[in-house]
């Protein structure tokens, strides 16, 4: 709305602000860039390199070959298929529960999301601590279903479990806000022309969340991908996971090359994942304005 | 009528299943606070009888709690004190300023928010490792910054862009200085969003686990850490009760966001309500 103002002004004095402006914009900007660039981008160039040297400095792809065989290789395919689990149940779960919440009435709407929200910003390690007691031999869940006691710990059972309460909350937050965002009225349109609930909700409303669908289960799918508190905590030695790889290979093995290449292949998925978001988001940009058209 | 009762019965089944996965989201926490008061803090759920000696436990002879919150506590302020400082001069760069490369300095501060957490993580140990700053508060504190500050630098520019850049205008066309615009009127409707910006650094800081592991040595061991540690090696019971005040420590954290959002969120209206007397237009005033 400043925009609309400024637009108005005269270019004259504007264009002579401009540099002073320009000067003041790059001395503001000056800590974020040097704190970012000194503790980020370039720890992050460090972790390259040293992925890619062998312990007298030549370069190699030794810690590539070593991270992409044997038990590395299994790890880095249990970590694709515990995130794809996980982004699957948080997607599934996202959805029923972002749309039921934005069925209901505001006040009522507005106490669902704090339910959803405020144990996301409860830590991570205690929410896992909390599923850790809900689901042991005597916790609350096999105490109260019939047949047990069943093996719901230390298993893959148990880290989707966890993992997946760990990721809804993203979901929810993100598809809430793509469902609030659909016309109503594209609904109400299809069914004055005679069309099913079922088909409204197949042929319309679907296609309109579609690609917030999909760039909520990429995000929790890249989110997974990192992460290792409840898996470490809640899965046996056959849930091991990348993070959980690295953070071994630096503590207790001293392997930091290993660790490092282990690093890149994470960063590397998770640009993969960013990408494909980037795609689908600009793919639902465009059909929405065709749509509109 | 026969698709109207399918309607109700579809509505009651969404709803319940909806409630169940509100549960799943709520219970792990329900059930750590009443752990905390439980007898018996391992096996059985729902407790049988009550007791208060794991929070007592906490501060019993060689209890490593308090040397880990107090440690936690002064590396969130140290974060959160840095990040302040990050926040206000990058978002005003980033909203009050005509700045060369804007897009490559939003994309560099929104790196660390989706770059995996233990990627980061190693990369500061890498860093910090051969400057034998291993151990260092100073280090785990400037690490968290890292997560830390992109959060309140997001959360200042929606402040700063949610101010109406007509009354620092106003303000110039009335003869203040900048300094004057700042503190008279950028700062105090600035106010809620920079104290929002703190919380969530200090939150960000005081639940961070990947960095303070890398970076802890076997002196400094921050309150995540020493909870996993708890989990994993030594079973001790009080940890129940630490979980239990981390989970009333967030919940009163968000708490005041909100309360300090509801008490700011006035300020600007009732400036502008004057404009509106006045018969001044106010193009898009509705939006704000």
């Amino acid at each position: 709305m400043a925009a609309t103002l400024t637009a108005g002004t005269p270019a004259g004095p504007r264009k002579l602000l401009a540099s002073r402006r320009t000067r003041v914009g790059i001395l503001y900007a000056l800590p974020v860039v040097v704190y970012l660039l000194v503790l980020f981008v370039y720890p992050i160039f460090t972790t390259l390199f040293l992925s890619l040297k062998n312990a007298d400095g030549s370069l190699t792809l030794h810690w590539y070959a070593d991270a992409l065989t044997g038990v590395n290789l299994s790890v880095l395919f249990t970590t694709l298929r515990i995130s794809a689990e996980t982004a699957l149940f948080s997607l599934v779960f996202g959805f029923i529960l972002a749309n039921a919440i934005s069925r209901l009435k505001p006040l009522w709407a507005g106490l669902a999301m704090l339910v959803v929200v405020v144990p996301h910003f409860v830590s991570a390690l205690v929410r896992t601590y909390g599923w850790i007691i809900m689901l042991g031999d005597k916790g609350l869940v096999n105490e109260s279903v019939p047949g047990g006691p069943y093996q719901l710990l230390y298993n893959e059972l148990g880290v989707v479990i966890g993992t997946t309460s760990m990721m809804l909350p993203y979901t929810v937050l993100l598809l809430y806000g793509v469902m609030r965002g659909v016309d109503r009225r594209l609904l109400a349109a299809a069914a004055s022309m005679g069309a099913g609930r079922v088909t409204i909700f197949r042929r319309v409303y679907l296609p309109l969340v579609a690609p917030g669908l999909a760039s909520a289960g990429l995000l929790s799918f890249i989110l997974s991908l990192g992460y290792y508190i409840t898996p470490a905590l809640m899965g046996g030695p056959n849930q091991t996971m990348i993070a959980t790889l690295i953070n071994q290979q630096v503590t207790k093995e001293n392997q930091w090359n290993g660790a490092a290449a282990q690093g890149v292949i994470l960063l590397l998925l998770t640009f993969a994942g960013l990408l494909l978001v980037r795609l689908v988001s600009s793919l639902g940009a465009s059909r929405k304005k065709r749509s509109a058209s | 009528m026969m698709e109207l009762r399918k309607t109700i019965a579809g509505r009651i089944a969404l709803t319940a299943i909806a409630t169940v996965i509100l549960l799943f989201l709520a219970l792990p926490i329900v059930v750590i606070l009443v752990t905390s008061f439980s007898n018996n803090a391992f096996a059985a759920f729902p407790p049988q009888a009550w007791t208060l000696n794991w929070y007592k436990a906490l501060f019993a002879d060689g209890s490593k709690w308090p040397a880990a919150l107090t440690l936690s506590a002064f590396v969130a302020c140290l974060s959160t004190l840095f990040s302040l400082i990050i926040g206000v001069t990058a978002a005003t760069a980033l909203t009050r300023s005509e700045l060369p490369l804007r897009s490559a300095v939003y994309a560099l501060v929104l790196g660390p928010l989706v770059i995996p957490q233990i990627v980061t993580a190693l990369g500061l140990f890498l860093l910090f490792e051969p400057a034998a700053m291993l151990g260092s508060p100073i280090a785990i504190a400037l690490g968290h910054t890292v997560l830390a500050s992109p959060i309140a630098v997001l959360i200042l520019i929606a402040t700063l862009r949610g101010i109406d850049e007509r009354l620092e205008d106003a303000a110039a066309s009335m003869g203040a200085g900048r300094l004057t615009i700042a503190r008279r009127i950028t700062f105090p409707l600035a106010a809620p969003g920079m104290i929002a910006a703190a919380i969530f650094s200090f939150i960000t800081s005081f639940d961070e686990f990947y960095i303070s592991q890398f970076l802890s040595s076997v002196d400094t061991v921050t309150l995540p850490v020493q909870v996993y540690n708890s989990l994993t090696f030594d079973i001790d019971p009080s940890v129940t009760a630490v979980s239990a005040l981390l989970t009333a420590f967030a919940i009163l954290a968000l708490g005041l966001v909100a309360l300090v959002r509801w008490l700011g969120s006035g300020r600007q209206d009732s400036l502008l309500s004057v404009e509106n007397t006045t018969g001044v237009a106010t193009p898009g005033g509705d939006a704000v």
